[in-house]
Protein backbone atom coordinates (compact mmCIF):
# COMPACT_ATOMS: atom_id res chain seq x y z
CA UNK A 1 0.00 0.00 0.00
CA UNK A 2 2.86 2.35 0.74
CA UNK A 3 4.07 2.33 -2.86
CA UNK A 4 0.73 3.24 -4.41
CA UNK A 5 0.61 6.74 -5.83
CA UNK A 6 -0.99 8.88 -3.08
CA UNK A 7 -3.36 10.82 -5.33
CA UNK A 8 -4.54 7.59 -6.93
CA UNK A 9 -4.90 5.98 -3.53
CA UNK A 10 -6.93 8.96 -2.40
CA UNK A 11 -9.27 8.73 -5.39
CA UNK A 12 -9.66 4.97 -5.03
CA UNK A 13 -10.46 5.04 -1.35
CA UNK A 14 -12.77 8.00 -1.83
CA UNK A 15 -14.64 5.97 -4.43
CA UNK A 16 -14.94 3.07 -1.98
CA UNK A 17 -16.26 5.45 0.67
CA UNK A 18 -18.85 6.84 -1.71
CA UNK A 19 -19.99 3.34 -2.67
CA UNK A 20 -20.44 2.61 1.04
CA UNK A 21 -22.37 5.83 1.48
CA UNK A 22 -24.70 4.87 -1.34
CA UNK A 23 -25.29 1.33 -0.11
CA UNK A 24 -26.78 0.78 3.31
CA UNK A 25 -25.55 -2.72 3.94
CA UNK A 26 -24.14 -4.39 7.02
CA UNK A 27 -22.17 -7.10 5.25
CA UNK A 28 -20.53 -4.77 2.76
CA UNK A 29 -19.45 -2.42 5.57
CA UNK A 30 -17.91 -5.25 7.53
CA UNK A 31 -16.13 -6.64 4.47
CA UNK A 32 -14.59 -3.27 3.70
CA UNK A 33 -13.53 -2.84 7.31
CA UNK A 34 -11.90 -6.27 7.39
CA UNK A 35 -10.17 -5.64 4.07
CA UNK A 36 -8.72 -2.32 5.20
CA UNK A 37 -7.43 -3.80 8.47
CA UNK A 38 -5.87 -6.65 6.51
CA UNK A 39 -4.22 -4.25 4.05
CA UNK A 40 -2.85 -2.19 6.94
CA UNK A 41 -1.34 -5.28 8.57
CA UNK A 42 0.20 -6.32 5.25
CA UNK A 43 1.71 -2.84 4.89
CA UNK A 44 3.40 -3.31 8.26
CA UNK A 45 1.32 -0.88 10.28
CA UNK A 46 2.08 -1.72 13.89
CA UNK A 47 -0.71 -3.61 15.57
CA UNK A 48 -0.38 -1.54 18.72
CA UNK A 49 -0.84 1.77 16.85
CA UNK A 50 -3.85 0.34 15.11
CA UNK A 51 -5.48 -0.91 18.30
CA UNK A 52 -4.93 2.41 20.05
CA UNK A 53 -6.52 4.29 17.17
CA UNK A 54 -9.38 1.81 16.97
CA UNK A 55 -10.37 2.11 20.61
CA UNK A 56 -12.28 5.41 20.31
CA UNK A 57 -13.81 4.23 17.03
CA UNK A 58 -15.27 1.17 18.68
CA UNK A 59 -16.83 3.45 21.29
CA UNK A 60 -18.25 5.63 18.53
CA UNK A 61 -19.60 2.57 16.77
CA UNK A 62 -21.29 1.46 19.96
CA UNK A 63 -22.83 4.92 20.34
CA UNK A 64 -24.15 4.80 16.78
CA UNK A 65 -25.52 1.31 17.37
CA UNK A 66 -27.69 2.44 20.24
CA UNK A 67 -28.85 5.52 18.34
CA UNK A 68 -29.76 3.45 15.32
CA UNK A 69 -31.44 0.90 17.56
CA UNK A 70 -33.52 3.28 19.63
CA UNK A 71 -34.33 5.91 17.01
CA UNK A 72 -34.93 3.83 13.95
CA UNK A 73 -36.94 5.81 11.39
CA UNK A 74 -38.80 2.68 10.37
CA UNK A 75 -39.94 2.14 13.92
CA UNK A 76 -41.86 5.40 13.68
CA UNK A 77 -43.87 4.40 10.67
CA UNK A 78 -47.03 2.54 11.56
CA UNK A 79 -47.19 0.88 8.15
CA UNK A 80 -43.86 -0.79 8.57
CA UNK A 81 -44.51 -1.72 12.14
CA UNK A 82 -47.37 -3.94 11.05
CA UNK A 83 -45.52 -5.71 8.31
CA UNK A 84 -42.10 -6.06 9.83
CA UNK A 85 -40.84 -7.21 13.14
CA UNK A 86 -39.75 -3.90 14.70
CA UNK A 87 -37.31 -5.54 17.09
CA UNK A 88 -35.14 -7.14 14.45
CA UNK A 89 -35.34 -4.23 12.01
CA UNK A 90 -34.25 -1.80 14.73
CA UNK A 91 -31.43 -4.15 15.66
CA UNK A 92 -30.30 -4.37 12.05
CA UNK A 93 -30.50 -0.59 11.72
CA UNK A 94 -28.32 -0.21 14.80
CA UNK A 95 -25.79 -2.75 13.58
CA UNK A 96 -25.61 -1.19 10.14
CA UNK A 97 -25.04 2.29 11.56
CA UNK A 98 -22.30 0.89 13.78
CA UNK A 99 -20.62 -1.11 11.02
CA UNK A 100 -20.59 1.97 8.85
CA UNK A 101 -18.60 3.90 11.45
CA UNK A 102 -16.09 1.03 11.48
CA UNK A 103 -15.81 0.85 7.70
CA UNK A 104 -15.23 4.60 7.25
CA UNK A 105 -12.64 4.63 10.01
CA UNK A 106 -10.91 1.62 8.52
CA UNK A 107 -10.55 3.32 5.15
CA UNK A 108 -9.41 6.57 6.76
CA UNK A 109 -6.71 4.87 8.80
CA UNK A 110 -5.63 2.79 5.83
CA UNK A 111 -4.97 6.02 3.99
CA UNK A 112 -3.45 8.02 6.84
CA UNK A 113 -1.15 5.29 8.12
CA UNK A 114 0.26 4.17 4.79
CA UNK A 115 0.79 7.52 3.09
CA UNK A 116 3.84 9.71 3.18
CA UNK A 117 2.76 13.32 3.75
CA UNK A 118 5.34 15.01 1.57
CA UNK A 119 4.73 12.56 -1.24
CA UNK A 120 0.99 13.09 -0.90
CA UNK A 121 1.26 16.84 -1.33
CA UNK A 122 3.59 16.61 -4.28
CA UNK A 123 1.38 13.96 -5.82
CA UNK A 124 -1.69 16.17 -5.36
CA UNK A 125 0.20 18.92 -7.10
CA UNK A 126 1.24 16.81 -10.06
CA UNK A 127 -1.73 14.53 -10.59
CA UNK A 128 -4.63 16.59 -9.25
CA UNK A 129 -3.24 19.98 -10.27
CA UNK A 130 -3.26 21.52 -6.83
CA UNK A 131 -1.95 25.07 -7.38
CA UNK A 132 1.69 25.36 -6.45
CA UNK A 133 1.12 28.07 -3.88
CA UNK A 134 -1.21 25.78 -1.91
CA UNK A 135 1.25 22.92 -2.09
CA UNK A 136 3.92 25.18 -0.61
CA UNK A 137 1.53 26.46 2.02
CA UNK A 138 0.62 22.94 3.10
CA UNK A 139 4.25 21.84 3.17
CA UNK A 140 5.17 24.87 5.26
CA UNK A 141 2.34 24.25 7.68
CA UNK A 142 3.29 20.62 7.91
CA UNK A 143 6.87 21.60 8.69
CA UNK A 144 5.73 24.00 11.40
CA UNK A 145 3.57 21.42 13.11
CA UNK A 146 6.31 19.86 15.31
CA UNK A 147 7.18 23.37 16.51
CA UNK A 148 3.57 23.91 17.48
CA UNK A 149 3.52 20.73 19.51
CA UNK A 150 6.72 21.87 21.19
CA UNK A 151 5.28 25.30 21.88
CA UNK A 152 2.12 23.82 23.30
CA UNK A 153 4.09 21.61 25.66
CA UNK A 154 6.26 24.54 26.68
CA UNK A 155 3.28 26.72 27.53
CA UNK A 156 1.76 23.90 29.51
CA UNK A 157 4.99 23.37 31.39
CA UNK A 158 5.15 27.10 32.12
CA UNK A 159 1.70 26.99 33.68
CA UNK A 160 2.60 23.93 35.68
CA UNK A 161 5.75 25.60 36.94
CA UNK A 162 3.58 28.38 38.34
CA UNK A 163 1.33 25.84 39.96
CA UNK A 164 -1.64 26.64 37.72
CA UNK A 165 -3.90 23.92 36.39
CA UNK A 166 -5.27 24.39 32.88
CA UNK A 167 -7.48 22.31 30.63
CA UNK A 168 -5.81 20.66 27.61
CA UNK A 169 -7.76 22.92 25.20
CA UNK A 170 -8.13 25.99 27.40
CA UNK A 171 -7.76 29.47 25.82
CA UNK A 172 -4.79 30.14 28.08
CA UNK A 173 -2.88 27.48 26.17
CA UNK A 174 -4.28 28.14 22.72
CA UNK A 175 -3.80 31.90 22.64
CA UNK A 176 0.01 31.87 22.78
CA UNK A 177 -0.07 29.09 20.23
CA UNK A 178 -2.22 31.15 17.85
CA UNK A 179 -0.05 34.23 18.28
CA UNK A 180 3.10 32.23 17.60
CA UNK A 181 1.49 30.52 14.62
CA UNK A 182 0.56 33.80 13.01
CA UNK A 183 4.06 35.12 13.53
CA UNK A 184 5.62 31.94 12.15
CA UNK A 185 3.41 32.05 9.10
CA UNK A 186 4.62 35.51 8.24
CA UNK A 187 8.27 34.71 8.82
CA UNK A 188 7.99 31.50 6.83
CA UNK A 189 6.34 33.29 3.92
CA UNK A 190 9.13 35.85 3.74
CA UNK A 191 11.78 33.14 4.02
CA UNK A 192 10.19 30.95 1.38
CA UNK A 193 9.63 33.75 -1.08
CA UNK A 194 13.23 34.86 -0.73
CA UNK A 195 14.32 31.33 -1.61
CA UNK A 196 12.17 31.32 -4.72
CA UNK A 197 9.25 29.26 -3.38
CA UNK A 198 6.67 31.74 -4.55
CA UNK A 199 3.43 30.86 -6.23
CA UNK A 200 4.52 31.91 -9.70
CA UNK A 201 8.04 30.66 -10.34
CA UNK A 202 8.25 27.18 -11.83
CA UNK A 203 10.66 24.81 -10.19
CA UNK A 204 11.84 21.35 -11.15
CA UNK A 205 11.63 18.43 -8.76
CA UNK A 206 14.35 15.98 -7.86
CA UNK A 207 12.02 13.03 -7.54
CA UNK A 208 8.64 13.66 -9.15
CA UNK A 209 5.79 11.39 -8.12
CA UNK A 210 4.46 9.46 -11.11
CA UNK A 211 1.44 7.32 -11.87
CA UNK A 212 2.37 3.76 -12.83
CA UNK A 213 0.32 0.90 -14.22
CA UNK A 214 0.00 -0.61 -10.75
CA UNK A 215 -1.69 2.54 -9.50
CA UNK A 216 -4.32 2.39 -12.22
CA UNK A 217 -4.87 -1.29 -11.43
CA UNK A 218 -5.31 -0.39 -7.77
CA UNK A 219 -7.88 2.23 -8.68
CA UNK A 220 -9.84 -0.18 -10.86
CA UNK A 221 -9.72 -2.99 -8.31
CA UNK A 222 -10.74 -0.87 -5.35
CA UNK A 223 -13.68 0.56 -7.25
CA UNK A 224 -14.59 -2.72 -8.97
CA UNK A 225 -14.57 -5.13 -6.04
CA UNK A 226 -16.86 -3.17 -3.68
CA UNK A 227 -19.14 -2.24 -6.56
CA UNK A 228 -19.41 -5.91 -7.56
CA UNK A 229 -20.01 -6.89 -3.94
CA UNK A 230 -22.67 -4.23 -3.56
CA UNK A 231 -24.33 -5.51 -6.69
CA UNK A 232 -24.24 -9.14 -5.55
CA UNK A 233 -25.35 -8.65 -1.96
CA UNK B 1 -9.36 28.29 -8.01
CA UNK B 2 -9.42 30.66 -10.97
CA UNK B 3 -7.72 33.40 -9.06
CA UNK B 4 -5.09 31.11 -7.56
CA UNK B 5 -2.46 33.37 -9.07
CA UNK B 6 -3.58 36.23 -6.92
CA UNK B 7 -3.03 34.31 -3.69
CA UNK B 8 -0.02 35.44 -1.81
CA UNK B 9 2.12 32.82 -0.18
CA UNK B 10 1.73 34.73 3.08
CA UNK B 11 -2.04 34.27 3.04
CA UNK B 12 -1.82 30.64 2.05
CA UNK B 13 0.66 29.74 4.77
CA UNK B 14 -1.50 31.60 7.26
CA UNK B 15 -4.54 29.60 6.15
CA UNK B 16 -2.63 26.34 6.19
CA UNK B 17 -1.19 26.99 9.65
CA UNK B 18 -4.60 27.93 11.01
CA UNK B 19 -5.75 24.72 9.38
CA UNK B 20 -3.09 22.78 11.26
CA UNK B 21 -3.89 24.45 14.57
CA UNK B 22 -7.56 23.71 14.19
CA UNK B 23 -7.00 20.20 12.89
CA UNK B 24 -5.19 19.52 16.16
CA UNK B 25 -8.00 21.16 18.12
CA UNK B 26 -10.54 19.12 16.15
CA UNK B 27 -8.82 15.89 17.02
CA UNK B 28 -8.57 16.83 20.69
CA UNK B 29 -12.19 17.88 20.72
CA UNK B 30 -13.18 14.73 18.88
CA UNK B 31 -12.00 12.67 21.81
CA UNK B 32 -13.86 14.98 24.19
CA UNK B 33 -16.98 14.58 22.10
CA UNK B 34 -16.50 10.84 22.16
CA UNK B 35 -16.39 10.89 25.94
CA UNK B 36 -19.57 12.97 26.00
CA UNK B 37 -21.36 10.73 23.57
CA UNK B 38 -20.20 7.59 25.35
CA UNK B 39 -21.85 8.97 28.47
CA UNK B 40 -25.03 9.50 26.46
CA UNK B 41 -24.82 6.15 24.68
CA UNK B 42 -27.12 4.08 26.90
CA UNK B 43 -29.93 6.54 26.20
CA UNK B 44 -29.32 6.28 22.47
CA UNK B 45 -28.47 9.97 22.45
CA UNK B 46 -24.83 9.48 21.52
CA UNK B 47 -24.86 11.93 18.56
CA UNK B 48 -25.78 14.79 20.89
CA UNK B 49 -22.33 14.57 22.44
CA UNK B 50 -21.01 15.74 19.12
CA UNK B 51 -23.79 18.18 18.35
CA UNK B 52 -22.89 20.16 21.46
CA UNK B 53 -19.39 20.82 20.22
CA UNK B 54 -20.06 20.69 16.49
CA UNK B 55 -19.41 24.42 16.16
CA UNK B 56 -15.73 23.85 16.86
CA UNK B 57 -15.44 22.31 13.39
CA UNK B 58 -16.52 25.58 11.76
CA UNK B 59 -14.01 27.74 13.59
CA UNK B 60 -11.08 27.50 11.17
CA UNK B 61 -13.10 28.92 8.29
CA UNK B 62 -14.62 31.80 10.22
CA UNK B 63 -11.46 32.80 12.04
CA UNK B 64 -9.32 32.76 8.90
CA UNK B 65 -11.92 34.73 6.98
CA UNK B 66 -12.17 37.21 9.85
CA UNK B 67 -8.41 37.76 9.79
CA UNK B 68 -7.64 37.75 6.08
CA UNK B 69 -10.99 39.04 4.75
CA UNK B 70 -10.70 37.91 1.15
CA UNK B 71 -13.20 35.96 -0.93
CA UNK B 72 -12.46 32.24 -0.83
CA UNK B 73 -10.53 32.25 2.42
CA UNK B 74 -13.23 30.51 4.44
CA UNK B 75 -13.65 27.71 1.95
CA UNK B 76 -9.97 27.09 1.37
CA UNK B 77 -9.01 27.18 5.04
CA UNK B 78 -11.67 24.68 5.93
CA UNK B 79 -10.50 22.38 3.14
CA UNK B 80 -6.85 22.72 4.18
CA UNK B 81 -7.80 22.01 7.78
CA UNK B 82 -9.65 18.90 6.72
CA UNK B 83 -6.71 17.70 4.62
CA UNK B 84 -4.42 18.09 7.60
CA UNK B 85 -6.98 16.41 9.82
CA UNK B 86 -7.02 13.48 7.42
CA UNK B 87 -3.23 13.23 7.51
CA UNK B 88 -3.20 13.25 11.29
CA UNK B 89 -5.27 10.10 11.30
CA UNK B 90 -8.92 11.01 11.45
CA UNK B 91 -11.59 8.47 12.09
CA UNK B 92 -14.12 9.90 9.67
CA UNK B 93 -12.12 8.57 6.78
CA UNK B 94 -11.41 10.26 3.48
CA UNK B 95 -14.70 12.02 3.34
CA UNK B 96 -13.42 14.41 5.98
CA UNK B 97 -12.08 16.36 3.00
CA UNK B 98 -15.51 16.33 1.45
CA UNK B 99 -17.07 17.60 4.66
CA UNK B 100 -14.40 20.28 4.72
CA UNK B 101 -15.50 21.43 1.29
CA UNK B 102 -19.16 21.43 2.31
CA UNK B 103 -18.66 23.29 5.59
CA UNK B 104 -16.32 25.74 3.95
CA UNK B 105 -18.83 26.38 1.20
CA UNK B 106 -21.46 27.13 3.83
CA UNK B 107 -19.28 29.65 5.59
CA UNK B 108 -18.18 31.15 2.30
CA UNK B 109 -21.78 31.62 1.19
CA UNK B 110 -22.59 33.51 4.39
CA UNK B 111 -19.70 35.93 3.92
CA UNK B 112 -20.55 36.29 0.24
CA UNK B 113 -24.12 37.26 1.17
CA UNK B 114 -22.61 40.15 3.11
CA UNK B 115 -20.49 40.88 0.01
CA UNK B 116 -17.35 40.37 2.07
CA UNK B 117 -17.99 43.72 3.73
CA UNK B 118 -19.49 42.84 7.08
CA UNK B 119 -17.15 41.20 9.56
CA UNK B 120 -18.94 41.02 12.86
CA UNK B 121 -20.69 38.58 15.14
CA UNK B 122 -23.75 38.52 12.87
CA UNK B 123 -21.92 37.51 9.71
CA UNK B 124 -19.67 35.08 11.55
CA UNK B 125 -22.60 33.43 13.28
CA UNK B 126 -24.40 33.16 9.97
CA UNK B 127 -21.30 31.52 8.53
CA UNK B 128 -21.42 28.97 11.34
CA UNK B 129 -25.14 28.37 10.87
CA UNK B 130 -24.78 27.87 7.12
CA UNK B 131 -21.91 25.47 7.68
CA UNK B 132 -24.07 23.57 10.15
CA UNK B 133 -27.01 23.47 7.76
CA UNK B 134 -24.91 22.39 4.77
CA UNK B 135 -23.17 19.62 6.64
CA UNK B 136 -26.43 18.43 8.13
CA UNK B 137 -28.01 18.00 4.71
CA UNK B 138 -25.00 16.00 3.66
CA UNK B 139 -25.08 13.83 6.78
CA UNK B 140 -28.74 13.05 6.24
CA UNK B 141 -27.68 10.96 3.28
CA UNK B 142 -24.06 10.15 3.83
CA UNK B 143 -24.40 8.93 7.39
CA UNK B 144 -27.94 7.78 6.64
CA UNK B 145 -29.30 9.92 9.42
CA UNK B 146 -32.40 9.84 7.29
CA UNK B 147 -33.00 6.42 8.81
CA UNK B 148 -33.27 8.04 12.22
CA UNK B 149 -36.41 9.48 13.74
CA UNK B 150 -37.48 12.93 12.55
CA UNK B 151 -37.84 14.47 16.00
CA UNK B 152 -34.33 13.43 16.89
CA UNK B 153 -32.99 15.07 13.73
CA UNK B 154 -34.69 18.40 14.44
CA UNK B 155 -33.33 18.37 17.98
CA UNK B 156 -29.86 17.59 16.65
CA UNK B 157 -30.01 20.44 14.18
CA UNK B 158 -31.16 22.91 16.86
CA UNK B 159 -28.33 21.97 19.19
CA UNK B 160 -25.89 22.22 16.31
CA UNK B 161 -27.05 25.74 15.41
CA UNK B 162 -26.51 26.92 18.97
CA UNK B 163 -23.10 25.33 19.03
CA UNK B 164 -22.22 26.97 15.70
CA UNK B 165 -23.16 30.44 16.97
CA UNK B 166 -21.25 30.00 20.21
CA UNK B 167 -18.05 28.66 18.67
CA UNK B 168 -17.75 30.20 15.23
CA UNK B 169 -19.64 33.38 16.03
CA UNK B 170 -18.75 34.44 19.56
CA UNK B 171 -15.54 32.59 20.34
CA UNK B 172 -13.96 33.23 16.92
CA UNK B 173 -14.79 36.92 17.15
CA UNK B 174 -13.19 37.12 20.57
CA UNK B 175 -10.16 35.12 19.42
CA UNK B 176 -9.74 37.32 16.35
CA UNK B 177 -10.02 40.53 18.34
CA UNK B 178 -7.60 39.15 20.90
CA UNK B 179 -5.12 38.43 18.12
CA UNK B 180 -5.59 41.94 16.72
CA UNK B 181 -4.77 43.44 20.12
CA UNK B 182 -1.51 41.50 20.31
CA UNK B 183 -0.51 43.14 17.03
CA UNK B 184 0.63 39.99 15.24
CA UNK B 185 -1.98 40.33 12.50
CA UNK B 186 -1.14 43.92 11.64
CA UNK B 187 -0.29 42.98 8.06
CA UNK B 188 -3.73 41.44 7.52
CA UNK B 189 -7.04 43.19 7.02
CA UNK B 190 -8.15 42.51 10.59
CA UNK B 191 -5.13 44.05 12.27
CA UNK B 192 -4.66 46.90 9.81
CA UNK B 193 -6.54 49.43 11.89
CA UNK B 194 -6.58 47.68 15.23
CA UNK B 195 -5.71 49.68 18.29
CA UNK B 196 -2.50 48.18 19.56
CA UNK B 197 -0.07 49.20 22.21
CA UNK B 198 3.64 48.58 22.14
CA UNK B 199 4.56 45.39 20.35
CA UNK B 200 6.87 43.08 22.18
CA UNK B 201 8.81 40.57 20.18
CA UNK B 202 10.65 37.78 21.86
CA UNK B 203 13.40 38.11 19.26
CA UNK B 204 14.21 41.58 20.63
CA UNK B 205 15.38 40.32 23.97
Amino acid sequence: MRSVNPAMKFLSLLAVTLILAYEYDLLLNLTVFAASVLLMLISKVRLRTLLLLMLPIILAAAGMFFTGYRFSAEGNMPVNAEIMNIGSSALLNGLTQASRVLAYAGIGFLFALTTDRIMLISSFRRQLHLPQVFAYGLLAAWGVFPHMVQEYKRTRAAFRARGLRVFPVSPALLKPLLVKSVRWSEELAVAMESKGFSGQAQRTELDPVRVRAGDIAFLLLSVGIPAALAFLI
Amino acid sequence: MKNAKSWELKDVIMMAILGVVFAAVYLAVFNGGLALSTALTPMGLAPFGFELIYGVWFMAATLAAYIIRKPGVALITEVLASVVELLMGNSGGLTVVLTGVIQGAGAELAFALFRYKKWNIASMSLAGIFSALFIFCYELFYLDYIHLAFGLLIAQLAVRFISAVVFSGIICKLAGDGLARTGVVKSYALGANADIGKIYDEEDE
